[in-house]
């Protein structure tokens, strides 16, 4: 089975601080893997463990990439590609960057993530499979696989499917899919010897929209924070009991 | 100006419809619920059962026939599908996951980037867009829309079986008070101790994804925030919630926010209107003995 898999990277968002006026400050920022290209590349591995197969990890990113490909081989990834000329999020232009790679490759199964965790754009998958012209299985919490046939659970809003598709197919996943394993050591360090294969992309980004603002949301909120527990909740009460009438 | 709107899920057509709606004539493609028909549209086409496929194949006939200058789908599972094929199959470009349209000179637009972190304004002049759930509240209207049942072709998706998520079976995202618990309720067995609170106020229980999701104290459509529901209660009572960023992001529409946190230092103290700073189950205790007065 040849298993393709989307790897996005991204700033640490748990560690980005904003400046006085609210805006981002990116600079010297560590980056890792996006939360669900981590689901994404533990589900390719379960499914090589599994059912045999080669996987092929390929992040649309930088020179700075190669990070997010180590991790990636640490956890099982076979070959990785880096796809150069990231520079700002525009799923067409992910999705174009990506499609032309893989077009050709005769994956049987593509994953990635449902929706990456800084944009939470989410149109990626749709829009490959659509090019692709191969079957689509969203936001996936369970994949199986039976001959040629894919059957997968797929978590909805406000319940979960059983679907089935041939091969080939794109498959989304969502976060409740499986924890992602932690590398050992050694895993880490054959990790780092791997060679990574690096393709310029030359992307075209001309129809992306104007960014006009990116800031953190000022908070309006009154801030009126009691540490006398009394004086709060006599205030609290009078407050709730007008509300609760 | 008109715009046709695509929901799977009724309450989220009622969203986008109301807040559409105040902006241009709008249509809605919507899954078969009468609901729909109160929130202003001119027409509302129903379907019963659809995939990605077929939704995609009839709202490009739809589209080529009236002409619409928008098409806003709902970002849900399957919207995200039908916005990507649209996309795909169309040249239309789609920005994402807004919650916030304007179209003066040039179409403004936000959406939340960073997880959550920043509010993302852009200008374009796109035409698709996936609308994050919880863009206003549903407000009806004394009108009825007039519906019509559209025709979908054959899918190549099919559900081989269907199952039932655990449900709290109380909708949160039209509650007036909510009582959302955080991880440091500390257990199932704590949140009786909560429930006085929840009763006296007629409030909704809701809480933290840690709560619903990972520990399963609460069932997973009671979840708040980035992930899980925007809600906008007139109080949103955040018990041993810590504050964190994509949690914050769906209280944004409450209008009075109190936070109870044994942490001084917790983030919930600089985005709540009232809070206060001690062991959650005594201040839940005290504030239940004084609303019983
Ligand atoms: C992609 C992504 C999406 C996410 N989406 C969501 C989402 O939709 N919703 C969401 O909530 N989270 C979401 N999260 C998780 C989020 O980052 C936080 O991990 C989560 O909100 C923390 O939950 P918590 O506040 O309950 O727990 P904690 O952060 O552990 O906070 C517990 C708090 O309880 C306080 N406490 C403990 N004991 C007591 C006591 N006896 N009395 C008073 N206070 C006490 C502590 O001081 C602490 O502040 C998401 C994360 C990611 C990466
Ligand atoms: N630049 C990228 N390179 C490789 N994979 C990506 C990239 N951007 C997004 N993806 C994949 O697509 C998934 C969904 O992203 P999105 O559709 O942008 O929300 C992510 O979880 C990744 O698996």
């Amino acid at each position: 089975m040849n298993i393709a898999v989307l790897i996005k990277q991204t700033i640490d968002m748990d560690q980005l601080k904003t400046n006085e006026n609210g805006e981002p400050i990116l600079d010297n920022l560590p980056l890792k893997l996006d939360i669900l290209s981590k689901n994404a590349i533990e589900a390719a591995v379960q499914l090589k463990e599994k059912y045999g197969g080669e996987i092929t990890g390929i992040s649309f990113g930088t020179d700075k990439t190669t990070s997010a490909i180590k991790e990636a081989y640490a956890m099982g990834v076979d070959t990785g590609v880096i796809l150069k000329g990231y520079k700002k999020s525009n799923p067409h232009v992910t999705a174009n960057v990506i499609y032309e790679y893989i077009k050709d490759k005769n994956f049987d199964i593509i994953i990635l993530g449902n929706q990456s965790s800084d944009s939470y754009s989410g149109i990626l998958a749709p829009v490959l499979s659509e090019k692709m012209k191969i079957p689509l299985l969203s936001n996936a919490i369970g994949i199986e696989i039976a001959d040629k046939n894919v059957k997968a659970t797929l978590e909805l809003e406000e319940y979960n499917v059983i679907q089935t598709q041939a091969m080939p197919v794109v498959i989304s996943v969502a976060q409740e899919i499986n924890n992602p394993r932690l590398p050992n050591v050694m895993q880490i360090m054959k990790a780092g010897k791997k060679e990574i294969k690096i393709i310029d992309a030359n992307p075209n980004y001309s129809d992306s929209p104007n960014v006009i603002s990116n800031t953190a949301p000022k908070s309006e909120r009154k801030r009126i924070i009691f540490e006398n527990t009394d004086d709060g909740v006599a205030e609290i009460s009078r407050l709730l009991r007008g509300a609760s009438r | 100006m008109r715009g046709l709107l695509f929901s799977d899920i009724p309450k989220n057509a009622g969203e986008m419809a109301s807040y559409f709606s105040k902006k241009m004539d709008i249509d809605i493609i919507s899954i078969h619920d009468e609901s729909v028909l109160k929130y202003g549209a001119s027409k509302v086409y129903f379907y019963d059962s659809g995939f990605s496929d077929n939704l995609s194949d009839a709202i490009i006939k739809l589209n080529d026939k009236n002409k619409y200058d928008f098409i806003f789908i709902s970002s849900t599972v399957l919207g995200r599908e039908i916005a990507g094929i649209l996309s795909a199959r169309t040249g239309m470009k789609c920005l994402t996951e807004i919650f916030y349209f304007d179209n003066n000179d040039k179409i403004i637009t936000k959406r939340l980037f960073y997880g959550g972190k920043t509010v993302m304004e852009e200008s374009s002049d796109f035409h698709l867009f996936t609308v994050a759930p919880g863009i206003s509240s549903a407000d009806t209207l004394e009108k009825i829309s007039e519906s019509e049942n559209l025709q979908l072709q054959k899918s190549i998706y099919e559900i081989k079986s269907r199952l039932d998520k655990n449900s709290g079976g109380e909708d949160i995202s039209d509650a007036k008070i909510i009582v959302s618990i955080g991880r440091g309720v500390g257990s199932k067995e704590n949140i009786q101790k909560i429930e006085p609170l929840v009763d006296i106020l007629h409030a909704k229980l809701a809480g933290s994804r840690p709560v619903c999701l990972d520990y399963k104290w609460l069932s997973e459509d009671q979840q708040v925030g980035l992930s899980g529901k925007k809600v906008r209660p007139d109080f949103y009572i955040a018990l041993g919630i810590s504050g964190q960023i994509q949690h914050i992001a769906g209280i944004r529409g409450a209008k009075t926010v109190i936070a109870i946190n044994k942490d001084k230092t917790a983030p919930i103290f600089d985005e709540c209107d009232y809070g206060i700073v001690d062991d959650l189950f005594s201040v839940v205790d005290k504030l239940v003995n004084e609303l019983k007065k």
